[in-house]
């Protein structure tokens, strides 16, 4: 009978073994796609306030934004007034700009993807391609913390083999309750370049949601962008001819 | 004349076709040098005036930081306090502003990255050969607005022509958002690829207004009457600026630090040519060696009877020394005669360069380099020539100090 017991022990202690590493792996992954889902919802519609900062001025914008499911979104700018009307439309990896001044979209060519959204030390591709960590990373949980008395995921993802990214690393932190809570990016010498964190977590648009996200580049404290949401509405859908050039055109009103 | 200066000139003509011969090979190498030298000094100094001719300057004004980092943000904000000290001094031949920013750029059906110039085309035309390289249509006359001169590459690339438009957008100096719509009024071809690919011009006044720059601008250029003219309008400007910029935040570059690649260029070319220098000089020394050497086995009875009736060897060696200076010396002379005389001729007509002329001159370059006289290029070379062969010299005339008077007496 001991004996038995023994057998039964060591068996599933050895299943145990195989399988730690495949469900943690796994574990990983879903940990990450949630924190995605529960970040961008469904569809959402959001007015969020975007602040440049440098050591020597500042300058804010505020941007009205839908984005729906992983991959498409439209934002455009309400004020200042100087700016008003300008849009951004994503769909997947292709981005489009409109300027209401010379009524025109200009699509982004491939090699401006690195360079800042509107002076933003967000990129283009931060914008265009945020689908795809889920798409290009390989993921690992490296550790653990607590965040206001809540468990916190550190997670690492590296891309996977000739996956188009420009980023050699990046690390995670995704609380318990799938709150995204930072998202560190390093280049290909694996050395940190900017991080972005949340802050302010809060009920927004009926769930939990950080208020305010800021981006900022790893060496030089006093350069951020921060964006702070004014209003956030969840949605279950939006309509498809949101997402088309002639909607961004439309916009300007 | 001493006596000793007697003897050596008297001995020098003892033998007049062999004085002759080593005198024209000291001459040959003077002249040589003389005409290198004013060559290399004068393809520099089309070189440098060819590239600053393109968009750079002699010299540029510029904020502080702005070379390091092109910032639309690093601004000159007040151009009209820096004209009024180049109308001032009187070596600036010619000076203009310009506004530069990087932006989108989009055609019908294609968008490029590119850097937007604002410039004043009148002036403009004075300073860079922007005038000569249009390829297509017309440079820009300065009264109208919403026209652009786009580089043939990013023209192809675009594909567009003459009368095309052109989306331009990008941010400006307050962090808006800067765009309009402009007319490609002219395409341009520099020859340096990178600049036709990247480079589309505006006027000056369009630019600062979509960019929100009011009346700043991001570059001074200035070209110098002069290439040697440079640092002393650097001097005066930078002393003028001192006085009135009081915090420092302008710059004054010249085209070294401008083009660094095109001043190690230039730095590695005469490295090269001194090599060439170097060679030619020993080559000529060892002449002279020889020639000295011959002259001292041939005369070795001569000298062990002056020894014999008295002469010291101090007085032997200094007339010996004189003879082959004075060599020298009449060489170098007419070397440097001759070379200035083939130098300055060349100097004025130029030098063809048959076939590649056709090419340069599509680009504004006369397709003829001009040699260029200066104390520098004149006496370097016959200066090193008299000190090697004095070196050379040296050795025979020591020699002959410890010849025996009677063993030299015995020998033939």
């Amino acid at each position: 009978m001991i004996i038995k017991n023994l057998a039964i022990m060591r068996l599933s202690f050895i299943l145990a073994l195989f399988s730690t590493t495949p469900a943690l792996a796994l574990d990983a992954d879903s940990i990450v796609k949630n924190g995605f889902e529960y970040w961008r919802g469904k569809a959402s519609i959001a007015t969020v306030q975007m602040l440049i900062h440098r050591e020597d001025w500042q300058r804010s914008m505020t941007i009205k934004a839908w984005t729906r499911g992983q991959k498409e979104s439209l934002f455009y700018i309400t004020a200042p007034p100087k700016d008003y009307g300008n849009g951004t439309l994503k769909k997947g990896r292709e981005m489009w700009l409109f300027n209401p001044k010379v009524n025109r979209v200009i699509k982004v060519p491939p090699s401006m993807m690195s360079q800042s959204w509107m002076g933003s030390d967000f990129s283009n591709n931060d914008l265009a391609k945020s689908d795809s960590l889920l798409l290009d990373y390989d993921h690992s949980i490296i550790g653990t913390e607590t965040h206001e008395g809540k468990k916190v995921y550190i997670i690492k993802s590296i891309p996977k083999q000739n996956a188009p990214v420009v980023w050699g690393m990046q690390h995670l932190k995704i609380r318990e309750d799938q709150i995204w809570l930072s998202e560190e990016f390093f280049d290909e010498d694996l050395k940190p370049v900017k991080i972005m964190t949340a802050m302010e977590i809060q009920m927004l648009g009926g769930k939990l949601f950080p208020k305010v996200w800021r981006m900022r580049n790893i060496d030089e404290e006093n350069r951020y962008t921060q964006l702070s949401y004014e209003s956030l509405e969840f949605k279950p859908g939006l309509p498809d001819q949101l997402f088309t050039l002639s909607s961004l055109k439309q916009l300007r009103r | 004349m001493s006596i000793e200066t007697k003897m050596a000139w008297r001995n020098i003509w003892r033998n007049p076709r062999r004085t002759i011969l080593t005198v024209c090979a000291i001459t040959f190498a003077s002249v040589l040098l003389v005409f290198m030298l004013s060559f290399q000094f004068g393809s520099y100094e089309t070189m440098i005036n060819t590239s600053v001719k393109i968009s750079t300057g002699h010299l540029q004004i510029q904020a502080e930081k702005y070379l390091e980092k092109k910032s639309i943000r690093y601004v000159i904000p007040d151009p009209d306090k820096i004209t009024a000290i180049l109308n001032h001094i009187p070596e600036v031949a010619a000076y203009t502003l310009r506004g530069q920013a990087f932006s989108l750029i989009s055609s019908q059906d294609r968008t490029y990255g590119a850097v937007v110039t604002g410039i004043d085309p009148e002036r403009e035309a004075t300073v860079s050969r922007m005038k000569k390289l249009m390829r297509e249509g017309d440079f820009l006359t300065g009264h109208e607005v919403n026209q652009a001169l786009v580089g043939r590459l990013l023209a192809k690339n675009l594909r567009v022509t003459i009368g095309d438009e052109l989306t331009l957008l990008g941010q400006g100096r307050d962090g808006s958002i800067g765009a309009t719509v402009v007319q490609v009024k002219g395409i341009f071809g520099s020859g340096i690829d990178e600049f036709d690919r990247s480079t589309l011009q505006i006027p000056l006044s369009t630019f600062q207004e979509i960019f929100s720059m009011d009346h700043a601008i991001h570059e001074v250029v200035v070209i110098a009457k002069s290439l040697s003219d440079v640092p002393e309008i650097k001097a005066e400007i930078q002393a003028t600026l001192s006085g009135l910029d009081k915090d420092g935040s302008l710059k004054t570059l010249d085209w070294q630090e401008l083009m660094p690649g095109l001043r190690q260029a230039i730095e590695m070319d005469l490295v090269s040519g001194l090599i060439f220098y170097g060679l030619l000089i020993i080559v000529v020394a060892f002449s002279i060696l020889n020639t000295f050497l011959m002259a001292i086995f041939e005369r070795k009875k001569e000298f062990g009877v002056m020894m014999a009736i008295g002469t010291s060897p101090r007085r032997l060696t200094k007339v010996l020394l004189i003879e082959s200076m004075s060599m020298t010396l009449i060489g170098i002379v007419i070397g440097i005669i001759l070379g200035i005389f083939i130098t300055y001729y060349f100097q004025v007509h130029g030098i063809d360069f048959g076939a590649g002329q056709e090419l340069l001159s599509q680009f504004g370059i006369t397709g003829r380099i001009y040699p260029k006289l200066s104390l520098l290029s004149v006496s370097i070379g016959p200066v090193m020539v008299l000190f090697f062969t004095f070196i050379a010299a040296l050795y025979p005339a020591l020699k002959v100090r410890r010849l025996r008077p009677v063993e030299a007496m015995a020998a033939i």
